[in-house]
C-alpha cells in the first residue's frame, strides 16, 4: 500500500522544491502606487513648496510682530521654554524633504550635460535650503547630509558653520557661471522663475550677497570678498526679478496655498472675527506702535481691528497686544491682527528673496565703501519704495500709491549727516518693516548688527532670563541617533541652547 | 494538471489548486485501488477450511485480516480441528463460529484479539504456540493485582516480541511457556498503565497494575487543530473552555484572557464597547512587528488587524490616529467557542510559522452533535458599566488666576480649565456659562458626565444531525451604549459548522461566520481637539460640567468653555462630532479529511478572512479650533487566505513505540488595501459631504503579502511515558528578496512522565518533566520594504513627486529567527489534589528586522535593517488544589504566577536606542534601549544635587531639567492570577483576583492636571506664595520666592519633569465574580438545564498606586505601552447572565 502513495507524496514535496515556492512573490512585492525612478521636474517642484513651506514661524514672535496670550509652542514672543519643540521643527523638516527632494534630483541629473539649467537651479535651490538652516542653527550635517540611501551614511557630522558658508559660496557661484541659455530648464516645473535662467543667475547672486553680509561681525574681509562677486554678478534689484514662489491656489491641496498665510489662519486667524483665535494670536504691540509712530502707510495693508465682526484697518484703533499677558484679556477682540485680504491670501506669492531686501543691504554696503554704483541713502530709498511697491503682489489691498512712498520716504530720510551706527540702525529699523513676513531675515540681521533694537520681553517663567533666541535648538532626536555628531558640535559651537552664538553672531 | 504535477512543472502561484489537484489524484489513486485492505476493526474475510487445526486457522486469519491472536498456551490446543465455509462474512462472526464451540470466548482489541476460555479448562497446559518441539520450554506464573492488591481478571499477558500471550484468569492468574528464561512479560489492561517486567530467570512475576490517572487522558489541541494527550507535550499549553467566556462576558473574548494563564498578560483597552485588547505571551518578542499571538480558528488563522492601523499615542487631529477601532478578536462571539487553547512556546507554534512566534490563541468553535430533534441553546446578558475611578484633584483651590475666582464671564473663560483661583470658600462667582454660582467644590464631574452604560447580548444556537452529518448555527447580537454619551456598539453574528462524513473515508467540515459591526462616536485619546475626556476630567475644580451643555449654541456652534480653543467642549464632541464606521466580515473555512489506509489520513482545507471596513469621521462646522471642520475616511478591504494539505500518520510502529507523524504545505496570501481621505472646510457649513469639503486628497494603500510553506512533524512515543516531537519548517516570504527570501527551521522537544515510568511514592499522583528547543523564523511584516519608490502626491498645481517612504529600504534584508527553550515539570499531589506546574524558559530573537530611527539628516527617518536582538527569559507556575470536595461541597483553587524579564540585547551598529511613542507634546517617550526591557518609559528628571537638594538653573529661576532617562518599564514583568471555584448544589461561585507588578505608567492627565492647578502637587504656596529652595548650577544655595501670582507658571513647567508623572503601575483587582444557580428544570420536559447567574467584571481594585486613574488605563493595542493618555475612563461591569437549553 504505502508504495502507491509514496511517490505521489515524493512528487508533490519535490514540486515545491524545485520548482521554487516564491514564484511571482517578486511581483507581488513591488508596490502599485509607487515608481522605481525619479521624476526631476516633478521632485523639484516639491522641493520648491517644500523649501518654501518650512518657514520658522515662531520668529514672527521673537523679532515682535505677533504675540499670544498663550504660551504654546509657536509663538516665539515670550521666549519659553515650550518653544523648543517648535524651534527644531525647521531642522526636523528640512532634511527628509527639501534637501531629500533636491538631492535626488540632483543625483539624477548631474550627470548629464543637458540638463546643466536644470542642475544649476537645483544647487542655488539646494544652497538657499541649506543657507537658511545654518543661519538657525549655526552648525548643522552638510557634506553627508541626505546620503541615508546612497551611501548608508547613517550618521552625518555636523559641518561647522564656517564650512558650509564656504561651500556655499562656491555652489552659487559655480551654479551661477553654468547656465546655458541654449540648454533645457525646467520651465513651468519650476515655480520661482518658470525656467527663466537670467533670473536664476540674479537669485545666485543675490543669495551670495545676503550670506556676505552675514559675516560683517565675524570676517569682514570675506564678506567684502563675497559681496562684491554678488554685486559683480548681478543682484535683484527690480520688484519682477523677486525671488518668491509662485502658482498658490486659495482652494485646492495644502500644499498648493502659500504656506505663511495658511499656518497663520489655520493656527490661528481662520475664524476672521477678532475674537475667537485658535490660539489666541494678534499683532504685537511693539510692531503696531511702530508703525502708528512712523505713519506707515503699510499699516492699513498688514493690520485690522474687528469692529463688529467686520475688519477695520482705520489707522487710529489699530492696536498691537503686549506679550506679557497669560490668559486671554477681556478686550481680546480690540487687538490687531492680520488682514486678511493682505498677508493671509492663500494664493499670494510666497517671498524669499526681494528688491527691498538686496536694495537695504547695498546701502550698507555702500557704507562700509564695498559699492559705490549708488549712495547708501538713494539705495535705503530704494529699499523702502520696493518694499511698498512689493505689497501689490497681495492684491489690491495691497497697492501703495506713490504718492504715500514719497511721503513716507520724505519723513524718514537716512540720517546721513550721523554716524555709520545711526545710519545703519535706520537701514535695519525699516528693513524690519520692509521684509516683513520674512521674519526669519530679520532675525539673522538683527543678530548681526544688533537692529532693530528690539526691547526684550520679560515674560514671568520664560527660558532666556528674558533674552531674545540668538538660535534655535536642535532635535531632540538628534541626541538619541546622532549621538556623537551632535556632541561634536555643541562641544565645538556651545550649549544646545537659545542664546549660544553661532559662528557669524560672535 | 495530473501531468503537471508529474513532471514538475508547475509552480507555487496557487498553492490551494495544487492543494486540492493532489487530493482529487489521492482520491483517485485509492478508489483504483482494489482489494483495498482498510482497517475496519471488524472486516469481512472469506474462508473456507476443513479440519484443520484451530492455530492453523488462527495463523490463515492473521493473515487474511491483519489481526493478531492473544491467548494462553492453556486456551488453545492443536488437537480442537476447525471446518468452516464462509464467504465475504464479518470477523466477528468467522471468530464466534469457530470459537464457541470450543468452548472459548474473544474480545477485539486495538490490533489484538483475545481468546480465552468460558470457563478454564480443568486440564493443564499442554498446548503450545508456535514454539519448535526440541526447545527447552520454561514456564512463568504469576498474579496480576491493582493497586489495591484485588486480582485483575483479563489482563493482556505477552512475551515481548513473539506472539506467546495469555490473559488472566478470574483470579488474576496467568502462566506461560516461555522458551527461555530472558524476555519482557508486556502487561496491558484497558484504563491501567502498562507494566513491563523482565523474566530474568524467574518461575513466579506477580504483577501490580497502575491505574491511569485522569489527567493523563487529558486531551488538549495543539497545533493545526490536532488533538493530543497532554501528558505526549513537551511544551506548556493551557486550555480554557468556552464556558469561561459566556457568562462574565467581555466583548472582546480576549480581554477574558486576563489573569487566568500563567505568561499570558492580556490587557482589554479602555476603549469602550467595541474596543481592541492586547495580549502578550511570554513578553515583546520582536522590535518592530505587533507582538500579539496569531489566532487560529479551527486550525486555521484568523485575522487580528486593526483596520487603518492601532491607536497612537499622539496622533494628529485628523481623527484617524486615536481611535481605537476594533480588533479582529473583538468579532468572535464567545457563545460560538467550545474552548481555548493558548500555545506558549516556539514548538508549539513552530507548525504555524512566523507569525506564531508570539504564541498562539486556537480557538475551537462550537460544533453540532448528533441527537434526536434540533438542540436549542439560548445565551442571554445583560450588563451595566459604571466609571471605576474619578480623579483625586485638590479641592481646597477654585477655579481662577494668580489666586483670585473669576467674576466676569470672560474671565471665567480664561480659566475655564485652571484652578489657580481664590480659596473655596462657598462664596459666589461667574462661572463659563455667564452665571453666578457658588464657589464651591464639584468633585463628581466625572461621575455625572459619563452615564451608565449597558451591554446586551442574546445568543441563540441550533444544534442537530445525524451520524452523517451534524450541524450547529448560531445567531447573536450585541448592543452596547458606551458610558460616553451617544457611543454606541453593536455586533452581529452568524455561525454556521457542518461536520460530516462522506461514504466511509471522508469526512467533512465547514465554518461560516458572518459579521455585521457598527459602531458610533469611538472614543479619543491623547491630544484635546476632539477628545471629549479632557471636559470632565479636567475642567476647573468649581466648574460643574454639567453648566456647559449641550455644548453648543442655537447656530450649532460650540460653546467655549476655556481660553484653548483646541480642547473642545466635551459636550460638544458627544453631540456635535460625528464617527461612525462599519466592518462586514466574513470568515470560511472548508476541510476534507481521507482516511487513505489504516492510520493514514490526508487532509485538506481552505480558509479566508474577509472584511470590508467602512469609517468615517467628521469634525464638524463650528468647533473653535478648527471652524470650517474636517473630513477623514478609511475603506478597508482585507482578507486572508490559507490553503493547507496535511498527511497524517498515526499508528504504533512496534508495542513500544507510537508514531504521530505529519507532513504539509500551507500556502497564505494576505491582501490589505486601503484608501485613507481626509479633507478640510466644508464650503457649505453643517452640510457634511466630500463633496462639499474645499481640499480633499485620497493615499491608497495597495499591500500584497505571501508565505510559502512546507512543513512536517514527527511524535513518537515509547511505552506510554516517553515522548519525542521533531518539527521542521521552510517559509518563502514575498516580503524579503528573492536571494534572502526562505528560511528552514526546526525544533524538538521531549516529555518524560515519571510517574508512569517509575514507582514513585504514593503521595505523588502523576509527575512529568518537559523540555523543547524551537526556532521559529519571520519575514518582513510589510511588503515594498527592499526597494525605494516614488510617489506623486495630490496637487491643485503643477505635479509633484516625493520619495513614497522616509524609510530606507534594504535589499539584502533576511528573516529573523526567534529560538525558544523551554523546560518544566509538572506534578500531581496527594491523589490530584495539589497540583503544579512549573515552566522555564529562554525566548531569544536574533537577526529582528528593525525599522531603526535614525537621523532626519540622512534624507530619511528610518532605517529598514536585520539587526535586532532581544531576549525574553521567564518562569510560569501554576499551582492548583483542592481544599474540599464532597458530594455537595468542592472548591477549586488556582493560581497562576509568571514573570518575565526581557532584555533589549542589541538595536544596530552604535545605536543604542529607538523611539516608539512620544506622548502629547512630547513630555514622555517609549524607547527601545539596549540594556534595558523592551518598551521602557523615558523622560527627564528634575535635577538634584548629591544630597538631594533641587538645582536651579539662577537666570530663570526653574530647577533644571536632566536629559532623558529611564523613568520605568511599560510593560508589566510579573503577571499573576488566583482563581476560586465553589459548588454548593446546584450553586456555583467563581472569584477571580489578578494583578500585574513591575511596571510604570506615565500620566498626561497628570501632567495637564498640574498645569492646570488641579493636581494636589500644586497646592504648596497658595496662601501666600511658595518659597523654593535648592542650588544654583555651581552649587551655591539657591532660594527663590514665587508669588501666588507666579505660581501658575512655575507649576505650568512642571511639564518639563517627566518622572514627576511616572507611577508604579502595578495593581491587584478582584477582577471576576461569578454567582451561578442551575435552575431546577428536570420537571420541564422541554428544557434540559438552565442556569442564571450574578456576574461581575472589574469589581474592585484592591490595590493600586494612581490615584487619579487606573493603572490600567491603555488606549491602544500597538506595542508602545506605558502611557495614560486622557482616555475613556476605566469600567466596572455588572450583570445577569441566562442560559437555556433545551
Amino acid at each position: 500500500m504505502k508504495r502507491q502513495f509514496s511517490p505521489i507524496i515524493l512528487v508533490f514535496l519535490l514540486c515545491f522544491a524545485l520548482s521554487g515556492c516564491d514564484k511571482g512573490f517578486e511581483e507581488m512585492n513591488t508596490n502599485p502606487n509607487a515608481s522605481p525612478l525619479v521624476n526631476p521636474a516633478f521632485t523639484f517642484t516639491k522641493a520648491e513648496l517644500d523649501g518654501a513651506a518650512n518657514a520658522m514661524v515662531l520668529l514672527q514672535g521673537t523679532m515682535q510682530y505677533t504675540t499670544s496670550y498663550n504660551d504654546v509652542a509657536g509663538f516665539g514672543a515670550k521666549y519659553v521654554l515650550s518653544q523648543r519643540s517648535s524651534s527644531y521643527l525647521a531642522f526636523t523638516n528640512a532634511y527628509p524633504k527639501e534637501i531629500n527632494e533636491i538631492i535626488s534630483v540632483i543625483n539624477t541629473i548631474k550627470d548629464d550635460p543637458a540638463q546643466v539649467n536644470l542642475l544649476s537651479a537645483s544647487r542655488i535651490w539646494k544652497a538657499y535650503i541649506f543657507s537658511r538652516l545654518t543661519d538657525l542653527y549655526g552648525d548643522i550635517p552638510y557634506t553627508q547630509a541626505g546620503k541615508g540611501y546612497t551611501d548608508a551614511i547613517y550618521k552625518p557630522v555636523y559641518d561647522t558653520q564656517q564650512s558650509i558658508y564656504a561651500d556655499l559660496f562656491k555652489e552659487l557661484e559655480e551654479a551661477a557661471l553654468a547656465f546655458d541659455a541654449a540648454r533645457a530648464t525646467f520651465g513651468q516645473a519650476d515655480l520661482i522663475y518658470g525656467g527663466n535662467t537670467t533670473q536664476w543667475k540674479k537669485f545666485a547672486y543675490s543669495l551670495m550677497l545676503r550670506q556676505a553680509m552675514r559675516m560683517t561681525k565675524v570676517d569682514p574681509a570675506a564678506a567684502e570678498l563675497w559681496a562684491k562677486k554678488a554685486i559683480a554678478g548681478g543682484l535683484i534689484l527690480d520688484n519682477a526679478d523677486i525671488a518668491k514662489v509662485n502658482g498658490y491656489v486659495v482652494t485646492g491641496q495644502d500644499i498648493n496655498k502659500n504656506p505663511l498665510a495658511l499656518n497663520m489662519l489655520n493656527s490661528d486667524y481662520i475664524q476672521a472675527n477678532g475674537n475667537s483665535n485658535t490660539e489666541g494670536g494678534k499683532f504685537q504691540d511693539v510692531f503696531i506702535n511702530s508703525l502708528k509712530a512712523n505713519k506707515d502707510p503699510r499699516l492699513a495693508v498688514l493690520s485690522v481691528v474687528y469692529i463688529n465682526g467686520r475688519p477695520d484697518t482705520s489707522a487710529a484703533i489699530q492696536k498691537g497686544m503686549s506679550a506679557m499677558l497669560g490668559s486671554k484679556p477681556s478686550d481680546f477682540v480690540t487687538y490687531s491682527e492680520p488682514n486678511q485680504r493682505t498677508i493671509l491670501q492663500l494664493n499670494s506669492p510666497y517671498l524669499l528673496l526681494t528688491n527691498a531686501e538686496m536694495n537695504f543691504l547695498l546701502a550698507e554696503a555702500a557704507l562700509r565703501g564695498w559699492y559705490t554704483g549708488n549712495s547708501a541713502a538713494a539705495l535705503y530709498e530704494n529699499g523702502i519704495t520696493a518694499a511698498m511697491q512689493q505689497w501689490t503682489l497681495f492684491g489690491p489691498a495691497g497697492i501703495i500709491t506713490p504718492n504715500q512712498i514719497s511721503t513716507y520716504i520724505r519723513y524718514h530720510k537716512l540720517p546721513v549727516s550721523g554716524t555709520v551706527a545711526a545710519q545703519l540702525e535706520q537701514i535695519y529699523n525699516e528693513f524690519w518693516v520692509g521684509v516683513y513676513p520674512n521674519s526669519q531675515e530679520v532675525f539673522a540681521t538683527y543678530r548681526r548688527t544688533g537692529f532693530p533694537a528690539l526691547v526684550p520681553n520679560n515674560y514671568v517663567g520664560n527660558a532666556t532670563g528674558g533674552k531674545i533666541f540668538r538660535r534655535m535648538e536642535y532635535p531632540m532626536t538628534e541626541q538619541n541617533l546622532n549621538a556623537e555628531n551632535y556632541k561634536a558640535a555643541v562641544a565645538r559651537q556651545g550649549p544646545d541652547d537659545f542664546l549660544t552664538r553661532m559662528w557669524w553672531d560672535k | 494538471m495530473t501531468n503537471n504535477i508529474l513532471s514538475g512543472q508547475f509552480s507555487c502561484k496557487n498553492l490551494v489548486s495544487i492543494i486540492f489537484t493532489a487530493f482529487l489524484l489521492l482520491l483517485n489513486v485509492f478508489s483504483m485501488a482494489e482489494n483495498v485492505h482498510f482497517q475496519d476493526p471488524d472486516p469481512r474475510i472469506s474462508l473456507n477450511v476443513s479440519k484443520i487445526p484451530v492455530t492453523e486457522v488462527l495463523r490463515r486469519i492473521n493473515k487474511l485480516a491483519k489481526v493478531d491472536f492473544a491467548y494462553g498456551s492453556d486456551v488453545l490446543s492443536s488437537s480442537d480441528r476447525v471446518t468452516i465455509n464462509v464467504k465475504d462474512e464479518k470477523l466477528s462472526v468467522v471468530l464466534k463460529m469457530i470459537l464457541e464451540p470450543l468452548n472459548l470466548q474473544f474480545s477485539i482489541g486495538d490490533n489484538l484479539i483475545i481468546i480465552e476460555a468460558v470457563r478454564p479448562r480443568n486440564k493443564l497446559p499442554a498446548a503450545k504456540a508456535s514454539i519448535s518441539p526440541d526447545q527447552q520450554e520454561i514456564p512463568i506464573k504469576g498474579t496480576v493485582t491493582d493497586q489495591k492488591g484485588l486480582p485483575l481478571p483479563g489482563v493482556s499477558v505477552k512475551l515481548k516480541g513473539s506472539s506467546i500471550a495469555t490473559t488472566t484468569t478470574s483470579d488474576g492468574r496467568y502462566s506461560l511457556l516461555l522458551p527461555d528464561g530472558s524476555g519482557t512479560l508486556i502487561f496491558t489492561f484497558m484504563g491501567y498503565l502498562v507494566q513491563e517486567i523482565a523474566v530474568a530467570g524467574r518461575a513466579v512475576a506477580d504483577v501490580a497494575m497502575k491505574e491511569q490517572s485522569q489527567e493523563l487522558t487529558e486531551v488538549v489541541v495543539t497545533a493545526l487543530g490536532i488533538k493530543r494527550d497532554k501528558k505526549s507535550l513537551a511544551y506548556a499549553v493551557s486550555e480554557i473552555s468556552g464556558s469561561e467566556f459566556t457568562q462574565a462576558r467581555e466583548n472582546n473574548v480576549a480581554n477574558a484572557l486576563t489573569g487566568k494563564v500563567a505568561g499570558v498578560n492580556a490587557t482589554g483597552l479602555s476603549t469602550g464597547p467595541g474596543g481592541s485588547s492586547r495580549v502578550i505571551i511570554r513578553g515583546n518578542g520582536s522590535l518592530n512587528g505587533s507582538n500579539q499571538p496569531l489566532y487560529v480558528i479551527n486550525g486555521m488563522p484568523m485575522d487580528n488587524s486593526t483596520p487603518g492601523g492601532s491607536a497612537t499615542s499622539n496622533g494628529g487631529s485628523d481623527g484617524t490616529g486615536n481611535v481605537d477601532r476594533g480588533d479582529g478578536i473583538s468579532g468572535i462571539n464567545p457563545d460560538d467557542i467550545e474552548s481555548i487553547s493558548v500555545l506558549k512556546g516556539g514548538t508549539a507554534a513552530a507548525l504555524y510559522g512566523a507569525r506564531a512566534a508570539n504564541g498562539v490563541i486556537l480557538i475551537t468553535t462550537k460544533k453540532g452533535r448528533a441527537q434526536k430533534g434540533v438542540g436549542i441553546d439560548f445565551n442571554s446578558t445583560f450588563n451595566v458599566d459604571r466609571v471605576i475611578v474619578s480623579p483625586d484633584w485638590q479641592y481646597e483651590y477654585g477655579q481662577g488666576t494668580d489666586g483670585t475666582k473669576p467674576v466676569t464671564q470672560s474671565q471665567a473663560l480664561a480659566s475655564g480649565r485652571r484652578s489657580f483661583g481664590a480659596r473655596i470658600d462657598g462664596s459666589s462667582f461667574i462661572a463659563a456659562d455667564g452665571l453666578s454660582h457658588t464657589y464651591a467644590a464639584v468633585k463628581d464631574n466625572v461621575k455625572d458626565f459619563y452615564k451608565t452604560g449597558t451591554s446586551f447580548t442574546n445568543t441563540l444556537a441550533f444544534t442537530g444531525g445525524n451520524d452523517n452529518l451534524t450541524y450547529r448555527f448560531s445567531g447573536s447580537n450585541l448592543s452596547s451604549n458606551s458610558i460616553l454619551p451617544n457611543s454606541t456598539y453593536n455586533r452581529k453574528t452568524a455561525n454556521l459548522s457542518l461536520n460530516g462524513k462522506v461514504g466511509s473515508r471522508v469526512s467533512f467540515e465547514a465554518l461560516a461566520q458572518y459579521n455585521v459591526e457598527n459602531a458610533r462616536n469611538r472614543p479619543t485619546a491623547g491630544d484635546a481637539l476632539g477628545n471629549p475626556n479632557w471636559t470632565p476630567l479636567l475642567v476647573a475644580n468649581t466648574t460643574d460640567v454639567d453648566w456647559l451643555k449641550p455644548g453648543f449654541n442655537a447656530g450649532g456652534n460650540e460653546i467655549p468653555w476655556n481660553d484653548a480653543s483646541i480642547a473642545t467642549n466635551g459636550y460638544f464632541v458627544v453631540n456635535k462630532f460625528r464617527q461612525k464606521d462599519t466592518k462586514n466580515r466574513f470568515i470560511g473555512q472548508a476541510g476534507l479529511t481521507f482516511q487513505l489506509v489504516k492510520n493514514l489520513t490526508a487532509k485538506a482545507t481552505v480558509s479566508r478572512d474577509f472584511y470590508n471596513y467602512d469609517y468615517e469621521y467628521i469634525l464638524p462646522s463650528g468647533t473653535l479650533y478648527t471652524p470650517n471642520g474636517q473630513y477623514a475616511a478609511l475603506k478597508a478591504d482585507n482578507a486572508e487566505t490559507n490553503g493547507l494539505l496535511t498527511l497524517n500518520y498515526s499508528g504504533k510502529i512496534t508495542d513500544d513505540f507510537t508514531l504521530n507523524a505529519l507532513a504539509g504545505g500551507n500556502q497564505q496570501r494576505s491582501v490589505y488595501n486601503l484608501l485613507s481621505t481626509t479633507g478640510r472646510n466644508f464650503t457649505i457649513p453643517y452640510f457634511y459631504s466630500t463633496t462639499n469639503l474645499s481640499t480633499i486628497a485620497s493615499v491608497p494603500t495597495n499591500n500584497r503579502t505571501a508565505i510559502n510553506s512546507l512543513f512536517a512533524s514527527a511524535d513518537l512515543g515509547f511505552r506510554s511515558y516517553l515522548f519525542l516531537t521533531l518539527t521542521g519548517r521552510q517559509d518563502w516570504f514575498s516580503t524579503l528578496s528573492p536571494e534572502n527570501n526562505h528560511l528552514f527551521y526546526p525544533s524538538i522537544g521531549g516529555s518524560f512522565v515519571l510517574s508512569d515510568a517509575f514507582a514513585l511514592p504514593k503521595v505523588i499522583s502523576f509527575a512529568k518533566i518537559r523540555a523543547s528547543w524551537a526556532q521559529v523564523g519571520g519575514g518582513a511584516p510589510d511588503p515594498y520594504q527592499i526597494n525605494l519608490g516614488y510617489t506623486s502626491q495630490p496637487s491643485s498645481g503643477q505635479p509633484i513627486q516625493n520619495v513614497t517612504s522616509t524609510t530606507i529600504s534594504n535589499r539584502n534584508l533576511q528573516p529573523y529567527t526567534s529560538t525558544t527553550t523551554e523546560a518544566g515539570i509538572e506534578a500531581k499531589l496527594l491523589n490530584n489534589r495539589l497540583g503544579v506546574d512549573l515552566t522555564f524558559y529562554n525566548r531569544k530573537t536574533t537577526n529582528d528586522i528593525v525599522y531603526t530611527a535614525i537621523s532626519g539628516t540622512t534624507g530619511f527617518n528610518n532605517v529598514i535593517l536585520n539587526v535586532g536582538e532581544l531576549d525574553n527569559r521567564g518562569v510560569e507556575a501554576l499551582f492548583t488544589g483542592t481544599p474540599a470536595k464532597t458530594k455537595n461541597f468542592s472548591w477549586n483553587v488556582s493560581y497562576n504566577v509568571s514573570y518575565n524579564k526581557n532584555t533589549v540585547q542589541k538595536l544596530s551598529e552604535g545605536l543604542n536606542q529607538i523611539q516608539m511613542a512620544s506622548s502629547v507634546n512630547s513630555y514622555a517617550f517609549i524607547n527601545n534601549i539596549v540594556g534595558q526591557s523592551y518598551g521602557s518609559i523615558v523622560g527627564t528628571r528634575m535635577q538634584k544635587d548629591a544630597s538631594g537638594n533641587t538645582v536651579f538653573n539662577a537666570t530663570t529661576g526653574l530647577p533644571v531639567t536632566t536629559g532623558l532617562e529611564v523613568l520605568g518599564k511599560g510593560v508589566a514583568p510579573w503577571t499573576m492570577g488566583i482563581s476560586n471555584d465553589f459548588r454548593f448544589k446546584d450553586f456555583t461561585l467563581s472569584i477571580l483576583v489578578d494583578g500585574k507588578f513591575g511596571n510604570k505608567i506615565f500620566s498626561l492627565m497628570d501632567v495637564y492636571a498640574t498645569r492646570l492647578g488641579l493636581n494636589k502637587m500644586t497646592l504648596p504656596g497658595r496662601d501666600g506664595g511658595l518659597t523654593v529652595t535648592g542650588v544654583t548650577q555651581s552649587g551655591a544655595p539657591y532660594t527663590r520666592f514665587i508669588p501666588v501670582s507666579g505660581l501658575q507658571s512655575y507649576y505650568d513647567n512642571y511639564k518639563s519633569y517627566t518622572d514627576l508623572f511616572v507611577y508604579n503601575a502595578g495593581f491587584v483587582k478582584l477582577r471576576q465574580i461569578i454567582l451561578s444557580y442551575a435552575l431546577p428544570v428536570k420537571k420541564i420536559a422541554a428544557v434540559q438545564s438552565a442556569a442564571i447567574s450574578l456576574v461581575a467584571r472589574n469589581l474592585l481594585t484592591i490595590y493600586k498606586q494612581t490615584d487619579n486613574f487606573d493603572p490600567e488605563q491603555s488606549f491602544t493595542n500597538s506595542s508602545s505601552q506605558g502611557f495614560e493618555s486622557i482616555g475613556l475612563p476605566r469600567t466596572r461591569t455588572i450583570g445577569l447572565n441566562l442560559m437555556v437549553k433545551f
